[in-house]
């Protein structure tokens, strides 16, 4: 039998779509495997409603409600993960590809000799080489596949391009860990001391669409237009490098190399020509992209499904006003 | 203050990743310092700047061309820098060991109370060899981080996690990577590449006490090209988006 067990992510007391993007598509796979189990490690306190509202499939959740694990802290973390992990005698953790995942899960891997498998887009399920991570690499040029060879697997997974999920009739069952205990050497973990959200504000990583927009936005000003459209959508703004070297936009909506890497639904770039360090911070190929640039021949092009050959402070305020009243038609 | 860094080599982003039959082919490739390392050893350099006294030492797991790479280095502003290519290593695990056994040996079981590197190479973006050298040395790390501030007694650093920032305070000795955003890495003097080339660059030979725990299996081209199709109108590009992928 195989046993997963898939880490749910929360801030502030709230599960990351990105957690529960991971869970889902764990069941999926557990599903097409057949004869698995799946189950849930959930650290902090969390609006349990929230969270019943968006899981669904078969499993159980191990809650460990302790206020010690609001805030980040690797040991409490790693330690918490690895006693669930022998507790259900699991061989697999999934986690969804974030800051916390990238920062615990090396480590972890050590704690338990696993292989780790960072930043997997597409899981390649075949019944004899198990899940091999399939992601893009080399700046976006090439792709490859790896595979694990240790018995105890651990995988960060990309937020898919997908939009929906099919909703299964089955809910998990939640199980309180009143009495885990904590590490006691503190001081060999670093403490994060308070932690700011930003509020309003949907993550590039975690949005299905984005309204990115590059140098040809012209100026901080020009992106308020962007930021109108991503709150119509229900999106997040994205920019290229040029546009936050400029002062423009902050560094945590740099999509690209240096950035950060996105699978939207759809991406919507706006005045950017299509580096191909740029293209590296697109992770998925199902994305959707549709391009708005004054030059035809721009490079964007060639990976766009849509465009439009225009200068943006002309074409996006006739978008926008066309989707209100598409919206408004709806 | 001991100040280890830890940089890599990575093509740079205008190379061509080119193919030969069904296999990569990195002979066009032309390599540079990983950009995130940059960062680290800026971080670095100015912290020597600060508390005087401080030596920062380089360390590269790579191909003895890697040199070229810590002769920049120590050009930014790096004391020495200590390479390791007696062996090839063949994934995040086996990097960290390597690096570990050249750092403990270096500073003769000691430790470095700093160790920076940068938050992951650019070609394959792991990110997995600063916290599991950090596991290996035995102290405590933060990976990511865009703003760093160090007493003699204590540390405190940022990190931008999904819409948001954690401050955190971490102890010494501890290892932190660092993400864009940190600093901006100086440019160096002509001057400053004459001086680096009288600083020593050690050789560090290494063993591999472990196999590789991951296994690249296949790599290959990634075809991105699509067949754009050019709207007139606005209203076409959402009739398109909605009818096709019912976005709205
Ligand atoms: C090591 C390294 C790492 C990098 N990492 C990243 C990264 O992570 N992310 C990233 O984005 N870049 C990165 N870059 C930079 C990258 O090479 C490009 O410089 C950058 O992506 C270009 O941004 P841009 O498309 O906004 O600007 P440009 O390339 O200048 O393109 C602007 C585009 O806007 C169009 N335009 C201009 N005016 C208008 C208008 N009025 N209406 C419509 N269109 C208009 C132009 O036709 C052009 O196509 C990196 C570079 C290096 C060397």
């Amino acid at each position: 039998m195989n046993k997963f067990l898939v880490f749910l992510e929360q801030r502030e007391g709230i599960v990351k779509k990105t957690s529960i993007d991971t869970w889902n598509r764990v069941q999926d796979l557990a599903a097409l495997y057949g004869d698995s189990a799946v189950f849930g490690i959930l650290a902090g306190p969390v609006d349990l409603q929230q969270l019943c509202a968006s899981l669904s499939g078969k499993g159980v959740i191990y809650h460990a409600s302790n206020e010690a694990f609001r805030l980040y802290n690797p040991g409490h973390y790693a330690r918490l993960v690895a006693e669930t992990l022998k507790l259900e005698a699991c061989t697999t953790i999934f986690f969804a590809d974030t800051v916390l995942s990238r920062d615990l899960a090396p480590k972890l891997s050590l704690h338990l000799k696993a292989s780790l498998l960072s930043g997997c887009t597409i899981f390649d399920v075949s019944k004899e080489v198990c899940v091999r991570c399939v992601r893009p690499v080399y700046s976006g040029s090439t792709i490859a596949s790896f595979v694990a060879e240790r018995s105890i697997r651990i995988y960060t997974i990309l937020s898919s391009a997908k939009l929906f999920h099919s909703i299964s009739e089955d809910y998990p069952t939640i199980i309180p860990l009143e009495t885990c205990r904590l590490t006691g050497i503190e001081e060999l973990f670093p403490v994060v001391r308070r932690m700011v959200m930003y509020s309003g504000r949907q993550d590039v990583t975690e949005a299905s669409i984005i309204v990115a927009g590059g140098r040809g936005m012209g100026g901080s000003e020009g992106f308020v237009i962007l930021e109108q459209l991503a709150q119509l959508l229900g999106g997040a703004v994205g920019a290229s490098r040029q546009a936050v070297d400029g002062g423009w936009r902050p560094h945590f909506e740099q999509i690209g190399q240096t950035g950060k890497t996105v699978a939207p639904a759809l991406y919507l770039a706006c005045g950017i020509s299509g580096t191909p360090q740029h293209l590296a911070g697109l992770g998925s190929g199902s994305t959707v992209v549709a391009a708005i640039n004054s030059d035809r021949y721009a490079p964007i092009f060639d990976v766009a499904d849509y465009g439009i050959v225009g200068d943006v402070h002309l074409v996006l305020p006739k978008l926008l006003d066309a989707l209100h009243e598409f919206l408004k038609r709806k | 203050m001991n100040i280890a860094v830890c940089v890599c080599q990575v093509p740079d982003t205008a190379s061509v990743i080119g193919f030969v039959d069904g296999a990569i082919d990195l002979t066009r490739v032309n390599d540079v310092m990983n950009p995130y390392d940059e960062y680290a050893l800026e971080e670095a350099v100015s912290l020597k700047e600060r508390f005087e006294g401080s030596i920062v030492t380089v360390f590269s797991v790579a191909a003895v061309s890697a040199k070229e790479m810590l002769r920049k280095a120590l050009a930014m502003g790096a004391d020495r820098a200590v390479l390791v290519s007696n062996i090839v290593v063949s994934d995040s695990f086996q990097t960290a060991q390597v690096l570990c056994q050249a750092i403990s040996a270096f500073y003769q079981q000691a430790l470095p109370d700093l160790v920076f590197c940068g938050k992951h190479s650019t070609d394959f973006q792991n990110g997995q060899v600063p916290p599991m050298l950090a596991e290996m040395l035995g102290i405590p790390s933060v990976t990511g981080i865009t703003a760093f501030h160090a007493s003699f007694e204590s540390i405190q650093v940022e990190r931008e996690i999904e819409g948001g920032l954690e401050y955190i305070d971490i102890n010494y000795p501890a290892l932190l990577s660092a993400d864009k955003g940190l600093n901006m890495p100086r440019k160096t003097s002509i001057r400053a590449v004459i001086e680096a080339r009288k600083k020593t660059i050690d050789l560090f030979y290494a063993t591999l006490c472990e196999n590789a725990s991951v296994a690249m299996i296949s790599i290959e081209p990634l075809e991105r090209k699509k067949i754009c199709k050019f709207m007139h109108s606005e209203k076409e590009l959402i009739r398109h988006l909605n009818e096709e992928y019912s976005f709205f």
